[in-house]
């Protein structure tokens, strides 16, 4: 008891020294904890963003890839999903799913007219199935004509949506500005090598809602017109002869034995009367939306292990540098603050030995009169807790509620931060429990580690030097 | 009964590269309840000789014994449980703890003991509050305080233990000379009344009229021996 009163009032005594010790340990505690809110509500809103808008919790794909999907960027797109429906089907069986999304991601050319010539434009899209796709992800905001006119309930009509950032970007660059209903001619390189051109409408042009520096560029066009203009239509298994069927089967992989079989006369006549039609789909990556985030390893476990002929990505996997900047941003902000708390440590340690020096004869005075050397070590260590904790808790107590005032309403942030970070709009800022514990084991830690070598400096002051004599 | 003896103590030190004989062969005897002087001039060898005695410093050659313990090979630990037990301390700057108040100064190497309850440790502060005379100065700080005033306070603190022996550093350099007689009656009173051993240091002649026996000390060595009648 008398160790703390000492320690109190040795730190009354010295009030600037303390408050100036007080204002850093609070500056720093500020940081660690509305830092770390800041960047753990932008991690979660980023992750809410990406999830409920792009990637879904994870994101299917076809086993032949040696590449992870990734719809943030462009790169050469993923072989196709071979067995998209029955892909759908197994996860339609699996009580963690609460939606499926399937997609694709491509590029082509749309040709216009401009004063009666025809002018190609580059186009980056996603071939969606639009009543799928705008009932689960409300990324597009549309601004004129419709989401291939999925909100009036009716069917979906084929066509193109292009973003207005596109459309700026056409007219800038090529004279050309598009307008809704207007016939446009999409060419599109096929895996053969030729170039399909299909006829198709702009149905509406949209803003994108999250992440615009890079939705700004992406487009959409219906899964059936991309189907139509890449050639994924061919003939359905079942209506193939059986004898055939296991003819192609045996010579899987080997092309002279596959035209070894139209030289084999024991297949006969093939009737084509009898052959139906089939239209693939196209997808290259099927988004899986769950209804628990944290049973997203369990669920690609269950697909990759079904035999599907797909894997699985997370949400952070396919969304690559996007899922990143938020902990990039956490790393900045726990090494800025532990700039802060060296630079804390580093004065507090100095303070502490000026008042030691100060205190000379006051501790050679209590080490004479029989205080032992934890009673002084106790007493430094009492002043730099009796210090630190309150202003850590008090500046724990700021934080929470400035959280809280701005958590109801959401942080402003300036529109270039706030698409980069966490897709767009205000920030909600969350309670985490984890920043404010953090904060209290760093305040002590640092308070204790800053206080050893000047106990060190303390305990080594013999009692001789209350005598005023010599050491 | 011995309280104290010195068997040809000698200590040296380095002053940069100089060697400093502080004491050169010093050998006394004081018993239990002695009201001693130890005078000489400055740089005689005075403090080291209360250090030694006081367990704050050790001879170079010689033995110190306290209550017939040989203190030397004390470690540091034990040293200061000694110290806490037999010995009380009145420093020449009166060395009060300046964030506590009179009261709590005078307690406080109670509490270093851990041994007393709250009641038994007021019992004994006010008692020794009321030999010093300061029973209306217990919650003044010491920079609230004269200097004769801190040195009651000290002088307070020092016996509250019931120490064997009080050690006292020049406790009257400090003192206007009226105030300095005071504290040494002060002193002298309480070694009649509680029978507890006072070695001080001086080098004032007005306070060595004071004690009982006067050792001189000059150039670290005795020179004489005076016990008053």
């Amino acid at each position: 008891m008398v160790t703390l009163k000492i320690a109190l009032r040795s730190l009354l005594r010295r009030k600037s020294r303390a408050a100036t010790i007080g204002v850093l340990v609070a500056f720093g505690t500020i940081l660690l904890v509305f830092g770390q809110t800041f960047t753990r509500s932008a991690g979660d809103a980023s992750r809410d963003s990406i999830i409920n808008n792009f990637t879904g919790d994870l994101i299917l794909y076809s086993e032949r890839s040696k590449e992870k999907p990734s719809p943030f960027a462009f790169n050469t797109p993923l072989p196709n999903i071979q067995n998209a429906e029955r892909v759908r089907s197994f996860l339609a069986g699996l009580p963690e799913v609460s939606a499926v999304v399937p997609f694709t991601q491509n590029y082509a050319i749309i040709q216009a007219q401009k004063d009666g010539k025809p002018v190609e434009l580059p186009i980056i899209f996603y071939a969606v199935e639009p009543t799928t796709y705008r009932q689960i992800f409300r990324n597009a905001e549309i601004t004129t004509g419709s989401f291939f006119g999925v909100e009036a309930g009716g069917a979906a009509r084929s066509g193109i949506l292009i973003s207005e950032f596109q459309n700026t970007e056409y007219q800038k660059n090529y004279g050309v500005t598009l307008a809704v209903g207007q016939p446009l001619t999409v060419l599109g390189l096929t895996e053969g090598g030729s170039v399909n051109a299909y006829r198709s409408e702009l149905l509406g042009i949209f803003k994108p809602r999250y992440f615009k520096n890079v939705f700004n560029y992406i487009n959409f066009i219906d899964i059936d017109t991309y189907a139509s203009l890449y050639n994924f239509t061919g003939v359905a298994a079942d209506s193939l002869p059986d004898n055939l069927t296991s003819g192609l089967e045996a010579a899987a992989g080997n092309e002279d034995a596959i035209f070894g079989l139209a030289e084999d006369e024991s297949f006969g006549r093939l009737d084509v009367s009898t052959l139906r039609s089939e239209t693939l789909s196209g997808f290259t990556m099927i988004a899986v939306l769950l209804k628990d985030h944290e049973q997203v390893d369990q669920v690609i476990a269950q697909v990759e292990a079904a035999g599907l002929g797909v894997k699985g990505a997370r949400w952070d996997q396919a969304s690559g540098f996007f899922a990143r900047i938020a902990s990039a941003l956490q790393a900045f902000i726990i090494l800025a603050t532990g700039l802060i708390f060296l630079i804390v440590a580093f004065i507090f340690m100095n303070t502490l030995i000026i008042n030691i020096i100060e205190r000379t004869s006051e501790i050679g005075t209590m080490r004479a009169i029989g205080g032992e050397k934890s009673f002084i070590r106790a007493i430094f260590l009492s002043e730099t807790l009796l210090l630190n904790i309150p202003v850590s808790l008090a500046a724990m107590a700021v934080s929470l509620v400035a959280i809280l005032a701005i958590g109801a309403r959401g942080l402003p942030l300036p529109d270039s931060i706030s698409q980069f970070l966490i897709g767009g709009g205000p920030l909600t800022m969350r309670l985490f429990l984890a920043p404010f514990v953090e904060a209290l084991v760093i305040v002590a830690g640092v308070s204790v580690i800053a206080t050893i070598y000047p106990i060190r400096v303390a305990t080594g002051i013999t009692p001789l030097r209350a005598m005023g004599g010599r050491e | 009964m011995k309280a104290v003896e010195l068997t040809a103590v000698k200590k040296h030190y380095m002053l940069g590269e100089t060697r400093v004989d502080a004491l050169r062969g010093v050998s006394i005897t004081i018993e239990k309840g002695e009201f001693l002087a130890i005078a000489g001039p400055s740089g005689a060898g005075k403090s080291t000789i209360l250090n030694l005695i006081g367990c704050i410093d050790t001879p170079s050659e010689g033995q110190v014994f306290i209550d017939g313990t040989e203190v030397e090979h004390l470690n540091d630990t034990e040293l200061t449980r000694y110290r806490r037990q037999k010995l009380g301390f009145i420093f020449q700057s009166f060395n009060l703890i300046p964030v506590l108040n009179v009261f709590e100064n005078i307690e406080f190497p109670l509490l270093l003991r851990k041994s007393l309850s709250r009641k038994e440790r007021e019992g004994i502060v006010m008692h020794f509050v009321e030999e010093v005379g300061l029973a209306d100065r217990l919650k003044n700080k010491p920079n609230e305080l004269s200097g004769g005033q801190r040195q009651r306070v000290a002088i307070a603190r020092a016996l509250v233990t019931s120490p064997l022996i009080v050690l006292a550093d020049e406790p009257t350099a400090n003192l206007d000379s009226e105030t300095g007689h005071r504290i040494v009656d002060v002193m002298r009173a309480i070694n009649e009344h509680e029978k507890t051993t006072f070695i001080f240091s001086t080098h004032d002649e007005h306070i060595m009229e004071h004690a009982r026996r006067v050792i001189s000390i000059r150039d670290g060595a005795v020179t004489g021996d005076r016990v008053k009648a």
